[in-house]
């Protein structure tokens, strides 16, 4: 096969090379490494050498002419080749300028027709940068693009920034937030696997009367954690420049994962609300969360927090408590689980509450007796069973 | 800076290679009565290499013991050893001679303990050497550890240095199955740190980084390695950072050690001394080609000896196998 002359690439921005003088014509025998033409780009002029042992053939590119770096000027034609009419000489324009100027300049070289060469890493660079391979001047055996053309090619064009991800108002409202309350909240954690037999009970004899089918476990334990909250006033207050202050209500809010980011909208008055009304209530907000309708009043005064990932398969985990609120409960997965009941080992459904507490607001102490409280409501809920 | 400094960092001292399959061997004849050495002139003369000098003195003539001509006689007699409780190390002078334990190794020993159902292990290791250089002409130098490695049931080891001769001598010793274990016979004298560790036991299937680098990767088996770390020297010569990654083992290979290499330099040069044509490295290559296909840059090449008999001649013979200057020229054409 003939051997490609290319215009070598012999700086990092240069796009062409000038042909400055041939050295050597066509038809001449040349050995390997003698110099052919000498070129020119804008730091230096350089001497480019016989590829190959052979013909001189085919030269494309006039004295005087600017060539894209990686195109083919000439071939070295081995001993038995014939030129090919697919050959530089043949697709370039005449010398003497009889012919009309094609409208289109084929790249000279008869691998025009075919896949341009190229490694795997460079095809996987291209690929990655958005760029098409036979744009990329390469430098190569036979002109291959290897990954530094592509490297190189790619600052030109502002390559898509492949690993950024859009920062709406919702996703930064919730990164300032938590970034805030991580940093200012001296957090502690409290954690107790509970048994969910009666809670599981509960929800199925709930959801068998009309109107109340689709009450959730989120439902059950809004309505626990604010009969809990009524018991523990302190982990209902909020934290407020060196002071505790108590809150009248119990307001109680639900992280809920929409698409462009965590919003917390806010059930007011649970303590007061039916289940039936806080399951209907919970739908609205989750829906108009979802669908980015929710209004100021939907998510302003919070006083406590219920985030559940048990959906996602999680068995525990402890949440950010969402400032200036003193507490927030992580609600887990109910799955069976070993459980010990008189001295056996039993498979019971179980989940674990994780509580993250503020404490300049609730201590130790304070925060295990709201969990007890919680823990016991959980697995006999008995008293709010309506 | 690579493992294969003659000076000894702490912790380690400098041995010869000789000496450290001479450690290896005595210290699991100390440890375990079921160890024991057959093969022609290992006790009295303690091998043509003195690899073995003291040990017929320690062990007396019972534990290591001199055979008669016969490697397929010996090697057979080791695997009914194994099967029945015994942990022998069988030396075959030169790698050449493997032709004749073939059916030993091949069908019976790799074959044992699948067609037992598990019933019968075989933990035999066959001590033998490659390499060519020592005007040791064509039936003495060959380097025959891809035929080994291509029979599913026998494990092949390569070290290239003293610590990892002796790491993976006591390995072999201590494996439940066929271990063949190749020592290059031009490295005995050679010297680098082993560490001082009463019993250093390296794991089979774990590759070493002799030398790290960024542009090009030199996957190199047994004396190779010092091939590899010499073309390295000449590339940093040119600029060129190549990092020199040695299996270590065939059998089991860590692809994911050398295709990580890969992935990092993006070009590879694999170097064996056995011949190229369907040799060691045809499968390294593969391997490497396939696991690290999108970062590679240019082709895998490879290095071995030329598809030739290895020529007595000394100026015919350095021609035939990979020189750092050859190794060199090869993964300098792939940086360009």
């Amino acid at each position: 096969m003939p051997t490609d002359v290319i215009m070598p690439m012999l700086g990092m921005s240069q796009d062409t090379g000038k042909v400055l003088k041939w050295l050597r014509g066509e038809g001449d025998a040349v050995a390997k490494g003698d110099p052919l033409l000498e070129v020119e780009t804008d730091k230096v002029t350089v001497e480019i050498e016989a590829p190959a042992a052979g013909t001189l053939s085919g030269i494309s590119a006039a004295e005087g002419e600017d060539v894209p770096v990686g195109r083919a000027i000439a071939v070295v034609l081995a001993e038995g080749e014939a030129p090919s009419a697919n050959d530089a000489a043949a697709a370039a324009p005449a010398a003497d300028g009889a012919d009309p100027a094609p409208a289109v300049v084929k790249p000279p070289s008869d691998r025009s027709s075919r896949r341009p060469l190229a490694s795997p890493k460079a095809r996987r660079l291209a690929e990655e940068r958005g760029l098409r391979i036979d744009e990329i001047a390469g430098s190569g055996p036979n002109g291959a693009v290897v990954a530094a053309d592509v490297q190189r090619h790619a600052p030109a064009a502002p390559a898509p920034a492949p690993a950024s991800f859009e920062v709406g108002s919702v996703w930064r409202v919730m990164a300032e937030r938590t970034q805030r309350a991580w940093q200012e909240v001296p957090h502690f954690f409290l954690v107790r696997e509970v048994e969910a037999t009666r809670l599981e009970g509960w929800r199925a004899s709930v959801r068998r009367r009309a109107g109340s089918e689709t009450v959730t476990h989120t439902d059950l334990l809004v309505r626990l954690v604010a009969s809990a909250l009524r018991e523990h006033p302190r982990v209902n207050a909020t934290w407020h420049d060196g002071t505790i202050a108590g809150n009248e209500d119990v307001n109680i809010g639900l992280a809920v994962a929409a698409d462009d980011g965590l919003v917390v909208p806010v059930i007011a008055g649970a303590d007061r609300l039916e289940l039936a009304e806080i399951a209907a209530r919970r739908a609205d907000l989750v829906t108009a969360a979802r669908a980015r309708r929710l209004k100021p009043a939907d998510v302003q005064g919070g006083t406590f927090t219920i985030s559940n990932l048990g959906m996602f398969g999680v068995d525990a985990f402890m949440a950010i408590v969402n400032a200036p609120q003193a507490a927030i409960l992580s609600v887990g997965r109910i799955a069976q689980r070993a459980v010990v009941v008189d001295g056996a080992v039993v498979a019971r459904p179980t989940l674990v509450l994780g509580l993250s507490f503020d404490h300049r607001v609730v201590d130790g102490a304070a925060g295990a007796r709201f969990l007890d409280t919680l823990a016991a409501l959980v697995e006999e809920p008995a008293g709010l069973v309506r | 800076m690579s493992t294969l400094e003659t000076q000894a960092p702490s912790g380690t001292r400098v041995i010869t290679q000789s000496q450290a399959v001479n450690e290896a061997l005595a210290e699991e004849l100390r440890r375990d009565s079921t160890v024991y050495i057959i093969g022609e002139d290992v006790a009295e003369a303690g091998t043509p290499f003195k690899v073995m000098s003291g040990l017929v003195e320690e062990f007396g003539p019972e534990r290591v013991i001199d055979s008669p001509i016969s490697e397929p006689g010996i090697t057979g007699l080791a695997l009914g050893a194994a099967m029945t409780g015994m942990r022998p190390v069988v030396d075959i002078m030169f790698g050449d001679f493997l032709t004749l334990i073939m059916d030993q190794l091949v069908n019976q020993a790799a074959k044992i303990r699948y067609m037992s159902g598990g019933h019968f292990k075989a933990p035999l290791t066959v001590r033998t050497t490659l390499g060519a250089t020592r005007r040791s002409a064509a039936q003495h130098s060959q380097s025959l550890h891809a035929w080994v490695a291509h029979v599913p049931g026998l494990k092949v080891a390569l070290p290239a240095t003293p610590a990892d001769a002796k790491g993976l001598m006591k390995a072999a010793i201590r494996d439940d199955n066929p271990v063949v274990i190749f020592e290059d016979k031009m490295n005995f004298a050679t010297k680098g740190p082993v560490p001082d560790d009463d019993d250093l036991v390296l794991p089979l299937g774990v590759a070493d980084v002799k030398r790290e680098g960024e542009d090009v990767t030199i996957v190199a088996t047994s004396s190779m390695v010092y091939v590899a770390l010499e073309a390295a020297d000449l590339l940093a010569g040119d600029g060129i950072s190549a990092e020199v990654v040695d299996p270590r083992t065939l059998v089991p290979l860590d692809r994911d050690g050398l295709i990580r290499s890969a992935q990092k330099t993006g070009r590879v040069v694999v170097v064996d001394e056995g011949h190229q044509s369907y040799g060691a490295s045809a499968e390294l290559a593969a391997t490497i080609a396939a696991g690290a296909f999108w970062e590679l840059d240019a082709p895998v090449q490879r290095a071995g000896a030329l598809d030739v008999p290895i020529p007595f001649s000394p100026v015919l013979e350095d021609q035939t196998v990979p020189t750092g200057e050859s190794v060199y020229e090869l993964a300098k054409g792939l940086v360009r």
